[in-house]
Parts: C-alpha cells; structure tokens; sequence
C-alpha cells in the first residue's frame, strides 16, 4: 500500500486529530506512522471549568494528556501563605504530566480545568510505544521543555550562522582546542635567544615558566617591536626583564567564551592554558578561539581601546553590531551576549574619556558612573546613555566650582558618546546635568532622600540609581556609596514594600486568559518585550536584591546570589532565568533582523511573526514572570 | 478500521462467525440502571442523498462511542456505502478496500451487518435524531430484513435540556458547537459531524452528572420530561 493511498484509508476523525497535533510541537517532529498510532489509540474527555483533572489522590499516573481545546492549570497550596497559587497552565497543543508518567508516581500537583476544556490522552502502553518508536518525542518527553529551548537557540544560532560559516561553539571547552604546544624559557635567558626560539618555532609569543613549569611571564613580538623602539633594554638582557609578568591564565575546563571576555578585558591575544597545579599545559590565541571568524571580540575591543579619534571610534560601532551576530553564531547565550555589548560600550566609554581628559583635563579626579541596563550589564544594541560622575571635593573648593569645572567636560563626553551611538538620555539622567555630577556627600543625601522620604514619583527612578556601577576612575567610594545604600534599603521596610508594589505594577504581557497582552499606544498588535518582557523579571529581582544585600547588579548574578542566599528555590531561579534569558535573545534576533533590514531599532515585536515554537515558549517565559510577580505579592503582601 | 472490516468480511466469508443472520445480530439495550459513567453509548451521523427517507438514500455512516464517559478513538465507525457521483446505486464504495475482498452484490448488506454488530445493541445518540433513525431503520430493514428498535436519544434535545439558558444563535449543531468553541475538522463529513456531536454529548453528560442524574434510565426520562414540558409550552 502506497503512502498517499493509506492517508485516505485513515478514518477522518484519526486524520483531524493528526492535524491538529502536527500543529504542535513536540508532535510536528513525529511521523505520521507514529501520530497515527497516538490517535487511533486516544480517547477525547470533557472537563468543565473547574473540574480537576488529575491529583494526587488518583494515584500513579496511567494516562499521558494534550490539551485539545482549553486550559490546565496546575495547583500548588502553599503553606506559608495559606493559600493556593498557580503553578504553571497548559493550553492547547501542549502535553501533562511528563514527569509523573515517566517516573512512574502520581503527579505532585493538582491538575483543574481553567474554561471548558477536551484533553486527548493515550494510555501508558501507547506511551511507552511511541517513546521507544519516535526519537523526537522520546527526546522531548525526557528532557521536557528545555528541549524545545535548546530548538529555539538551534535556530537562533542557525540564523545568525548562515552568514558565518562556522560550527565552533564558545561554550567548548579550552581542552577541545588543538591547544598549541607552548615554546617557553627560563626568565635568564636572553632576549636575544628567545627570539631565536620564537623564529625556530614559528610563533608570536614565548612563556617563561620556573622550575615547576609555572608561568611566570610572557613575552610577544609586539613586546620585542615597543623594546626597540622606545629602546628600554638591550637584546641580551634576560628576558625577564621586559616579560609581561603573571600572564592570563586559565584551566583546560574553562570555555572558549570565559577565554575570550579575559583576552577582551585585558586586550591580550594569547592566554596561557594550565593544570590544576598551575603547570603551562598549553596555549591559546584569539586566532584558536575565532579563526573563520571575521570580527573578532579581542581584535576590536583592542582596536576600541587604542583609538585615537572620536572618528574612528564612531566608525567601530557598525563592528559591534556585526560581532553580535558572530557570538550569537558561535552559540553565545543572550547573557553572554549582552555583556559582549556592555564590555565593548565600556571600552568605548572609556576611550572617550580618556580622548577628552588628554584633549582637556578638568583637573580634578573623578568616577564616571553608568546606571540602568548598563549598570546592569545588561546592554543591547539599543541603548541610551544613563550616566554620572561621583567626586571628591578637593580641600578649599565648594562643590559648585568643581562642578563649574567638570560639567563643561561632562557635556563634550556625553555628547560624543551620542556620536558613537549612545543616543542622548530624554530625561537627561546624564553626566552633564547638574542634579547628577555631585561629590560623595551630595550623592549620599540623594538616597537618603530617596529612600526616606520615598514618592510615587522617586520610585520610577529606582530602576535607575539603584541599579549603579563605576565604569571609570576609582572604584572605592562608590563601593562605600553602595555599601549605605545597601544598609539603608535593608532597614527600612517601608521602602522596600513600595519598591516592591512598584514593581508588581510591571505586568508582564499576559492577559488572564493567557493570551498576548498587546501594547495599546499606536502600535497596534506589538509586544514590547523590554517593557512587559525583561522589567518584570528585572524590577522583581532587584527588589528581593536590594532587600538581601546583594551586591551584583546583573539581573542574572543577583538571582544565583538569591538562590545562595536560600531566598530563590533554585529550580524556580533556573526557570526564571531562562525564561528571562529567552526574552532577551529574542529581543536581540529582532535587533538584528531590524538592522539588516535599515530599520531603527525599537523593543516592538509582532508575535504573528513569530513562529509556533517561539510563541508559545515567549507565553510561558512571560509566564514565569507572573510566577516571579506573585512570589513578590506574598512576600510583601501587596 | 478497515482493516477490521476486511477480516470480519473474511471470517464471514469463510464461515468462522456464525451469528450473523439478522436475527442473531444484537439485541438492543433498554435505558435501565446502566450507569452512565460506565455505559458505552453510540453518536451518530449519516449523510444522505436527499432529506425523504422514502425516496432518498443513505451515502455515509460516521459513527464514535462513547465510553465510560469518554469518546474512545479506537473505537470507531466510518464507512462510505455508495458515492452519488459514480451513479453506482446498491454498491458499497469501502474505500481502502479492494473487489476481491467483497462479495459481489452483498457489500451494502456487509457493511450494514458489520454496522449492527459493531453497535452492540447500544443506546444510539444524533443531532436531530429522528432524521437518522427513520433512514437507518428503513435501511436496514430493506437490505436486511432487520427490524428491532434501537434506543434513540436526541442530541438536539439534550444541550437544551441541560443548559436551558444557553444563548446560542439557533438550534442547529452548529450554534452549539459554536457556543462551546468546538472546532469541527470537516463539517458535513459524516464521522466529523459524528465526533462534535459526540463532543457536544460529553458536554451534557458532565452537567448531567452534577446535576445528580446517574443511570441511563434517568437521563431517558429527563429528555422525555423535557420534551413534554415543550409540547405544552407549544400548547
């Protein structure tokens, strides 16, 4: 029997239940042998709004469900707050209760219809036959939704890959990499002879290692070009001399992308590999880590940091743009991506200002602070400048006269970073504004006042200044800053409560009955996943920050710092994160789709655009933002 | 399904089944104290060559079961008898079903006698029963000789008798389907029709299960209460 003549021989009910399981994942991966075999064997059930589908009480799982029309929702009582919260929904086209059924146990938690709703389900022989038949849903069964993750970064990463070319991930590990068999010295040696060894060997550095093969230094040809020009030592003294002492080091175990932000960081091309024991077991370059790559992280981050133009700076952002693509094609994760962005804006912040201090030094020392998604770390390719100076106030000078000369310097730098594609603050959170350029003292009573005696409208300014790091001159008294503020916020509950309640008001784009929640003004049918995807998540865990001490301000960094501190339970921490993650890594594929197209970029997305796979992943990511939200609600009883 | 057709035919053929006669086909069940939660109940569709049971012809049967409370897939009935376009009057068109495996001249009356034994006997459900009934019953008895009466209950009464302050746009399968958010795969194909009827059941059935009503019996009277209560509203 030919294939086209067994579709028609399969009864119209079975052939409609096929399509309609085609149309979800992890079902649109399967066969039609195997589909078939689920509908023939299925049995369709009515559950009215409120009836429980499945609980504990109904003993071990036998059945396997999909919900054909409707909605599940799962139920938790909690103890604690004497009431019973939402766990998860499941709505059409999706399976329950995995883990019950693959472990062979009841399900955990209380499983009720939310609307009139028809589940199919199979019993578990048909189970057990389509996972030992159907690899792709043996796959999707074990391993759950992170599954389908994994298929939506797949294709993330395939879509940024098809103009790379390359299949190198940056989560290899370094002991992955043909690791080059390092030359190395001893520190006597004379430079002269290293060099010799260098040309023998073909290669741009040399180790010097002690006794017990520990490197203690490294020496480049780049070294050996500055050494005759500037003439600092002769060709036979000792290499130690001119060696970069205590080279950048790293485990055969760290990735290729921990490799990458040390070479960014430090602008060094080559890192040494070692041993538990420190002992040099190889080498690694940039050229290792990206070789069909043609924008490179270290190469532009170094090219950033020695600029010598305002000109050339501007010309370097179209790169960045370009690299994010490339890291996005190695199979960076959009946390590791965002922080590639803030490490090469930094550079070039600081480059500005390094420009501007030799250009025209005001004299007086100061601490250039960024605020917001930068201060986070947490900067895409669309981003504004959220910016200060902390100072202190020299003796004999009142803090207007510092300021008379730090604004005019302020003002320059802001707007040359606005030329480089850092667009001007709206509500002029900048350097150059008066209100933002204060010495020590002045910035402490701000937060005094801010916290204290907090408003309505102090509160939309939290996701600002609360979110706060240095990223030029001396770091100490804002670590000091942060460290009252800190304190402050931990004492006063009132403060926190609101902070809290201003959070809560951030709703993430779902409607009650689970579908997008669209953004009304003008855009009609767009999402705004900065606003009702990423805030939530980022408003909620600075709050539960702030009130635990948490130093970090990486809305990422601080949920692990929760999850040590007991405050996250660390299996909701894992899901909040990726599903902040997967925001985040849309957001930044429509970016990229948006410049390739020459459109500006904006938050905006069109869930229409979006494939089945990615709507409903976004759905549930939005989800557990509501999740995160009500943890907030009962903790601080809103 | 066809498959199973193909080896009852066979074991027919071959004389392995013995109680096939008319007269051996099942009896059908009375509405007693079968509980419904348990009972196996058949929803029905038929399509027809016109709307007068004397001069028109049935084209199709879709049929599901319902069991324990649950439409079971495996456990279903879908057969076209006779398509209008060939012209072909009194032969079985089983499609997937090759020549050789049917008798000459005796597929209507093959697919009618594998028709009845899968029924088992059952309550029968439609939308608009009595349209189905009358074609059925006259089917069966012109090829068959196969007179006994099936329980009848009609779908259309049901949804109102259960939800009486329902706002639907009209009566028909459709306004109620529309009503619950029912999404029908291809209305107007027999089995299709069958399986939202089916879903449109289950739906009364849920009420009717909080609403006390256990056995068969007691749903039966319910629609006959029901239907009294609208004659004398007409009155």
């Amino acid at each position: 029997m030919t294939a086209a003549n067994q579709d028609t021989t399969r009864p119209q009910n079975t052939r409609s239940i096929m399509s309609f399981l085609q149309a979800h994942a992890p079902f649109s991966n399967m066969g039609d042998d195997h589909l078939a075999h689920f509908a023939e064997h299925a049995t369709l059930r009515f559950y009215a709004d409120g009836d429980v589908v499945l609980s504990a009480e109904d003993g071990i799982v036998h059945r396997f469900y999909v919900v054909k029309q409707g909605r599940i929702r799962g139920e938790r009582h909690n103890e604690k707050a004497e009431k019973t919260e939402t766990t998860f929904e499941i709505s059409q086209g999706e399976c329950f209760p995995l883990a019950a059924i693959i472990g062979e146990r009841p399900t955990r938690t209380l499983h009720r219809a939310a609307g009139d709703t028809f589940c199919l389900s199979i019993e578990q022989n048909t189970f057990v036959t389509l996972i030992s038949e159907s690899e792709s849903f043996r796959d999707f069964c074990l391993r759950g939704v992170s599954s389908l993750l994994d298929q939506v970064n797949q294709r993330i990463q395939t879509g940024a890959m098809a103009s790379m070319g390359s299949s190198i991930s940056l989560s290899t590990p370094l002991e992955r990499y043909a690791l080059r068999n390092p030359i190395v010295c001893s520190p006597d040696l004379p430079i002269r002879k290293a060099v010799a060894r260098m040309h023998e060997n073909n290669v741009g550095s040399i180790v010097i290692t002690d006794d017990s093969r520990h490197p203690t230094g490294i020496f480049t040809l780049r070294d050996l070009r500055t050494m005759i020009a500037e003439e600092t030592c002769t060709l036979d003294s000792p290499v130690r001399q001119i060696m970069t002492k205590d080279p950048c080091c790293l485990t055969a175990q760290a990735d290729a992308f921990d490799a990458a932000m040390l070479m960014a960081e430090h602008h060094f091309a080559h890192l040494c590999v070692v041993d538990e024991d420190n002992r040099l077991i190889g080498m690694v370059s940039e050229r290792d880590l990206f070789s069909l790559q043609r924008v490179d992280l270290v190469n532009l981050a170094r090219t950033i940091g020695t600029a010598t133009h305002l000109r050339t700076l501007v010309s370097l952002r179209t790169d960045v743009s370009r690299l994010v693509d490339a890291m996005m094609a190695h199979g960076a994760d959009s946390g590791q991506v965002v922080k590639i962005i803030t490490t090469l804006n930094d550079v070039t912040v600081r480059r500005v200002l390094e420009l501007n201090i030799k250009k025209n030094d005001p004299g007086i020392p100061f601490t250039w602070l960024t605020f917001g998604s930068e201060g986070r770390q947490e900067q895409t390719l669309l981003t504004d400048q959220d910016n200060g100076i902390l100072f202190q106030t020299p003796e004999g000078m009142t803090e207007d006269q510092v300021r008379e000369k730090l604004l005019p310097f302020a003002r320059v730098v802001n707007d040359e970073l606005a030329e480089c594609g850092f667009t001007l603050c709206k509500g002029n959170i900048m350097a150059s504004n008066p209100k933002l350029c204060l010495s020590d003292q002045e910035w402490d009573d701000w937060f005094i006042r801010f916290i204290d005696a907090s408003t309505p409208q102090n509160l939309v300014y939290s996701s600002i200044f609360l979110d706060m790091r240095a990223v030029f001159g001396p770091k100490e008294h804002l670590d000091e800053l942060l460290d009252r503020v800190s304190t402050r916020v931990r004492k006063n509950a009132l403060f926190q409560k609101m902070l809290a309640g201003n959070a809560f008001q951030r709703k993430p784009a779902l409607t009650m009955f689970r579908n997008f929640r669209f953004v009304s003004e003008g855009k009609k049918h767009g999402l705004d996943l900065k606003r009702q995807g990423l805030a939530p998540f980022v408003e909620a865990v600075r709050v539960f920050a702030l009130a635990n001490g948490v130093k970090s301000a990486n809305t990422l960094e601080r949920m692990n710092e929760l999850v040590q501190k007991n405050v996250f339970d660390a299996k909701d921490a894992a899901a909040w994160k990726d599903a902040y993650s997967l925001i985040q890594a849309i957001r930044m594929r429509s970016h990229q789709e948006m410049l390739e197209r020459g459109e500006e970029l904006t938050n905006y997305i069109n869930p229409d655009d979006l494939n089945q796979l990615d709507r409903r992943i976004l759905r549930e990511s939005f989800r557990q933002a509501q999740r995160l939200q009500q943890k907030l609600e009962v903790t601080y009883q809103l | 399904m066809l498959e199973q057709i193909r080896q009852w035919i066979e074991r027919r053929r071959t004389g392995r089944t013995g109680n096939t006669a008319p007269e051996n086909m099942p009896n059908p069940k009375t509405p007693g104290d079968q509980l419904l939660s348990e009972c196996r109940l058949i929803v029905l569709d038929l399509e027809t060559t016109g709307l007068h049971p004397n001069k028109d012809e049935v084209i199709a049967v879709g049929a599901v079961a319902i069991n324990g409370g649950a439409i079971d897939l495996s456990d279903q009935f879908d057969l076209i008898l006779r398509r209008p376009e060939l012209d072909i009057t009194k032969t079985v068109l089983i499609h997937g079903i090759g020549p050789e495996a049917l008798t000459q001249g005796h597929e209507t009356e093959d697919a009618l006698l594998f028709l009845l034994e899968w029924m088992n006997g059952d309550p029968v459900l439609a939308y608009h029963s009595a349209f189905d009934q009358k074609f059925l019953e006259k089917t069966l008895k012109a090829e068959l000789g196969y007179t006994q009466n099936h329980t009848w209950m009609d779908a259309a009464e049901l949804l109102p008798a259960f939800f009486p302050n329902a706002l639907t746009d009209g009566k028909g399968l459709d306004n109620w389907a529309d009503h619950f958010g029912l999404e029908v795969s291809a209305r107007h194909h027999a089995a299709s029709d069958a399986l939202a009827t089916a879903e449109l059941v289950l739906i009364a059935l849920n009420k009717a299960h909080k609403n006390g009503l256990k056995t068969l019996r007691e749903l039966h009277d319910k629609l006959r209460y029901h239907r009294r209560l609208k004659d004398i509203h007409r009155m």
